[in-house]
């Protein structure tokens, strides 16, 4: 039996799943989020679902939280002390996240060569400064470390004078640049870093605290993970020390829900329709799309790796209002909708009105809707059409625009690079509390086969429940200076002269499969896809003299089982 | 987040699957370390840099600069035509409005490439700056542009292309051709009779540091530039004048080019050659690449540095601020077209300039022997014909109707054509029409 959970913005959304030849959802359950206490939404949630099932059969809970969202967003993040070394090129200060920002002189190159090193005298200053500040937390960014961390180990080792490995005096917790990810960004290592620091406290008393609560209802042994950003999940102990990839994962519970409830092969539009905003995202041959570097966090780029998902201000709970001649929908959310005891009309009444829904008090929906047209000189029936049809033709228009500019850049798909390849939507499919009510509306609209799965309303917690856990790595080896190294692990080895591209793809794929059974997930060798393998002859005069080696692998995201009739 | 004060389009095409040779200077690690520093500084992260893809030139593209011998396929690869097609999404992004600047980071480069093609020359084939000019001047309509070459070798390729042509200012500066391949481009080089003073030329000596080329950019180029007045302003952003270039000798630096690029204010920036891959491209392009945005470039430097160094000697200085002295006179106050009976320097026989050349092709071993006319007309810029033959390949004759081709030009221009069919001994003819649009070949 697994679980899924999907604290939501405005529901929290459980589900438990049997998993046999074809899984089926034995129980589900909806209840508020609380957005001051979200362990209590998350035991809530659980408490109602472990009455109705056996709790001695559950292996697995998949969480996908809003928490560390939430606490950037309300600026309840901690104090970071972040010491970056930059060399030439742009000023970092045009990156500075926060006040204890120190900038140390000192510089590696593209091939990881260090040009001058880092002055110590500098960095002392800088870490003599943070401390009497009164700052525990600290990010080490260094340009270039993801070819060569001595910069950022040096940092670390600064910081954290101490001799014992599991408790310092001095930090609580060192983010180090190069172990986010091997992807070159400094201005995102630095912003990805300074965050994983930010929520790093919050987010490891969240853990401490599912756990403890997993243990009260006798659920100590079962495996929790954690829902990531880019349709993946991480297993709850990894991501303590990387709780920035929880950041920004509602979204992808409802596109795996939808992976997991139906079977796409064609490029496809995906509708989340909520209570205050419709999430689109878009599938390239039955394959979600993800953001080609990272998502922004506030407005700060990062190397948080995301699915491309794109959200507008239409949900069921989004309000009507009348300007000039036109009928509009959204973007605010003013309350509940009138048929659920609110005071302004939205577009849930409208549904109600148009009789394509039934929700809550139908008569209050009718009569609110009457009265709010007929004070605008407006009958009732034009008012709720008039809103029915801006919602779906702004719905439409976002999704264009939304393929339009996935058409004009290079965007990666999950497993491989899109060059060349236009995206031709086929296929609409819909979810969310006003799916079923908005869909015909929908269909005119993109004149586009349009499916509402079963189970749509709980989708997202489906997808976060048979979400599988991925990791990806990037191996860099340059046979000139004889060396390999894999940053997200810190994996550095000696190579001989002749190593080769072959010879790096199983050596990443290794390194992957290893990394993961470390984590306690196995990983059949088929899952490990080489997504980027390149190799260029590095020439000095008119000689070779070595290989520059890039290789990146991953385990693609994807869901363990499908609701639909299978591949 | 850094907002840059003009948006910036940035179509970068690395080629990584194109190379001349393995070895060769022109081979697929060229632009990778560039590419790794853009991405590690975050360039494309800057509100207002975007990065396109480029399009595809056609056959069509090419054909409407180049007489490409035995025809367009034959000569250049895909990645010719990618490269070039990247220059022309950079001059479609400026001319649409899309975005304020463009820099074409492409490969490979095109500045040798003359009028007539047989092969590669200096590692170009065809002439990417020339393809996108044209291709601006079909689709928008005639413009007057002007192209400041900044790579360390004369763009002989560029100069070749808009010899004849009033409307195109050409202005190269480069290591003096005594001292580096192609060994071309002197201050004596106008332009043809039509269009003197339409092509200057600035050879610098060996070991020209940032003050040299700053200095003749100052004095000579900036003054020109406002006097001419073009519609757009194109630079041919070699690299090879960095003082780490391996088969250059001079001593340029990367804060000096982006100092350069701000005070040239390109429309567009096309790249060219520049072999230091590891010790100039990156931090020259990303300089570059900031100076054109209008971000602070300032703390864009090499790792090795140093100022003091690479300074150019006194004498040095001397001699670029007297060049600086003569050299725009040639520009404001041409001297009159006289024919000294040299057919290399051209000779006026009747109303037609006639112009014998010998071209070698250092890249593919090719070498062509031309003759060259033009039609001295008053009321249009002059029928175009050369007569062509590559080693000792078939004789081949291509024709080129002005834009602004007067009726008797144009007439004689098809008859010229179905003369060369009917009775010439051409193996293959080509007429460019850029009057009617239209491009033709024969002989297959
Ligand atoms: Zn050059
Ligand atoms: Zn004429």
């Amino acid at each position: 039996m697994l679980l899924g959970i999907d604290v939501g913005g405005t529901h929290t959304d459980a589900v438990a799943i049997d998993i046999g030849d074809k899984p089926t959802v034995v129980a589900s359950c909806k209840v508020p989020t609380r957005h001051d206490d979200l362990l209590s939404s998350v035991t809530e949630a659980l408490a109602a679902i472990l009455d109705r099932i056996d709790r001695n059969a559950v292996t697995q809970l998949n969480l996908s939280t809003t928490l560390s969202t939430n606490a950037i967003v309300q600026n309840k993040t901690e104090d970071v002390g972040v010491i970056v070394s930059a060399g030439p090129g742009i000023d970092p200060h045009n990156f500075m996240p926060c006040k204890d920002f120190y900038v140390i002189d000192g510089s590696i190159d593209h091939r990881g060569n260090e040009v001058r090193a880092l002055s110590t005298h500098q960095l002392a200053k800088a870490v003599d400064a943070c401390r009497e500040n009164g700052v525990r937390v600290f990010a080490a960014v260094s340009k270039f470390s993801t070819r060569n961390p001595r910069h950022e180990n040096l940092i670390r080792r600064t910081v954290c004078n101490c001799k014992s490995v599991d408790a310092c005096e001095h930090a609580d917790f060192v983010t180090q640049g190069h172990q986010l990810g091997g992807a070159l960004n400094f201005p995102r290592r630095v912003a990805t870093a300074y965050f994983n620091c930010a929520v790093w406290r919050l987010y490891n008393d969240f853990a401490t605290a599912v756990e403890e609560a997993l243990d009260d209802m006798g659920l100590g042994n079962v495996k929790v993970n954690i829902l990531k950003a880019d349709g993946g999940t991480m297993p709850l102990p990894q991501s303590r020390t990387l709780p920035v990839q929880s950041i920004f994962s509602g979204p992808a519970a409802s596109v795996m829900g939808i992976i997991a409830l139906t079977d796409i092969f064609h490029d496809s539009i995906i509708l989340d329709i909520g209570g205050t905003t419709t999430d689109i995202a878009v599938f390239a041959d039955g394959a979600p799309l993800i953001e080609r570097e990272g998502i922004d966090i506030g407005s700060h780029p990062t190397l948080v790796s995301a699915l491309k998902v794109h959200s507008i201000g239409i949900g069921g709970d989004s309000a009507i209002s009348v300007v000039g001649p036109e009928v509009r929908v959204g973007p605010n959310r003013l309350g509940p909708s009138v048929c659920l005891g609110g005071e302004r009309v939205t577009l849930t009444d409208a549904l109600n009105y148009t009789g394509a829904s039934a929700v809550g008090d139908v008569a209050a929906s009718r009569q609110a809707i009457d009265a709010y047209a007929s004070a605008r000189t407006l009958t009732g029936g034009k008012l709720a059409g008039d809103a029915v049809a801006y919602a779906a033709r702004a719905i439409q228009d976002a999704a264009r625009a939304l393929v339009d500019e996935i058409n004009s850049k290079p965007v990666y798909t999950i497993h491989e690079l899109l060059e060349g390849k236009r995206i031709v939507p086929k296929k609409v499919y819909l979810m969310g509390g006003p799916a079923e009510a908005l869909k015909d509306e929908l269909r005119e609209r993109f004149q586009l086969s349009t499916e509402v799965p079963a189970n749509f309303d709980v989708a997202n917690a489906i997808g976060a429940a048979l979400t599988r856990t991925t990791w990806e790595l990037e191996l860099f080896a340059d046979t000139q200076r004889h060396v390999l190294f894999i940053p997200s692990l810190s994996y550095r080895e000696n190579v001989p002269s002749g190593y080769d591209l072959e010879d790096a793809k199983r050596d990443a794929a290794n390194q992957l499969t290893m990394q993961l059974d470390s984590m306690g997930v196995f990983l059949r060798a088929e899952d490990a896809q080489i997504t980027h393998a390149s190799s260029f002859n590095m020439v000095e005069g008119y000689d070779m003299v070595g290989r520059n080696i890039r290789v990146k692998c991953q385990v693609r995201p994807g869901v363990i089982k499908t609701f639909g009739e299978g591949r | 987040m850094i907002k840059s004060n003009n948006t910036l389009g940035i179509i970068f095409f690395p080629a990584f699957d194109w190379a001349i040779s393995p070895t060769h200077p022109e081979r697929q690690e060229r632009l990778l370390y560039t590419q790794d520093q853009l991405r590690e500084e975050g360039l494309f992260d800057i509100e207002g840099i975007t990065e396109f893809k480029p399009d595809v030139a056609s056959v069509e593209d090419v054909e409407r600069v180049h007489f490409c011998f035995p025809d367009v396929p034959s000569v250049v690869t895909r990645s010719h035509l990618i490269s070039a097609g990247g220059a022309i999404k950079a001059g479609d992004l400026i001319m649409e409005g899309q975005t304020d600047r463009a820099f074409a980071m492409v490969r490979p480069p095109g500045h040798h490439a003359m009028k007539v093609v047989h092969g590669s020359r200096g590692f170009c084939t065809i002439n990417i700056e020339a393809i996108m000019i044209e291709h601006i001047r079909e689709k928008y309509g005639h413009k007057r542009i002007a192209i400041v070459d900044t790579d360390c070798h004369h763009g002989d390729g560029t100069q070749d292309i808009y010899w004849h042509d009033p409307d195109t200012l050409f202005i190269s500066l480069h290591q003096d051709g005594r001292t580096l391949y192609p060994g071309t481009g002197f201050p004596r080089d106008l332009g043809g009779p039509n269009a003197m003073g339409r092509t200057l030329n600035i050879p610098l000596p060996p070991n020209t540091s940032d003050e040299g080329f700053l200095m003749a950019v100052e004095r000579v180029v900036l003054p020109i530039l406002e006097d001419f007045k073009p519609d757009l302003v194109i630079n041919s952003a070699g690299q090879d004048n960095h003082f780490s270039d391996p088969i250059t000798n001079m001593n340029f630096s990367a804060g000096g080019y982006a100092a350069m690029n701000d005070m040239l204010k390109p429309d567009i920036a096309v790249l060219e050659g520049g072999y230091s891959i590891q010790g100039a491209l990156p931090y020259v392009n990303l300089g570059i690449c900031l100076a054109m945005a209008g971000v602070d470039y300032s703390h864009v430097r090499e790792p090795n540095y140093n100022a003091e160094r690479i300074r150019q000697d006194a004498r040095t200085t001397e001699y670029i601020a007297e060049l600086c002295k003569q050299l725009p006179a040639l520009y404001f106050d041409p001297p009159k077209f006289v024919s000294k009976g040299d057919s290399r320097q051209g000779v006026i026989t009747g109303d037609n300039y006639v112009r014998h050349k010998q071209i070698y092709y250092d890249t593919d071993g090719i070498n062509e022997v031309q003759q060259e006319s033009v039609t001295l007309c008053k009321q249009c810029r002059g029928l175009y014909k050369v007569e062509t033959r590559a080693d000792s390949g078939p004789l081949c004759l291509g024709v080129e109707i002005p834009v602004n081709a007067c009726p008797e030009c144009r007439a004689k221009g098809y008859q010229t054509v179905e003369d060369a069919q009917l009775k010439g001994t051409y193996r293959y003819v080509q007429l460019i029409n850029r009057r009617d649009k239209e491009y033709i070949r024969y002989g297959f």
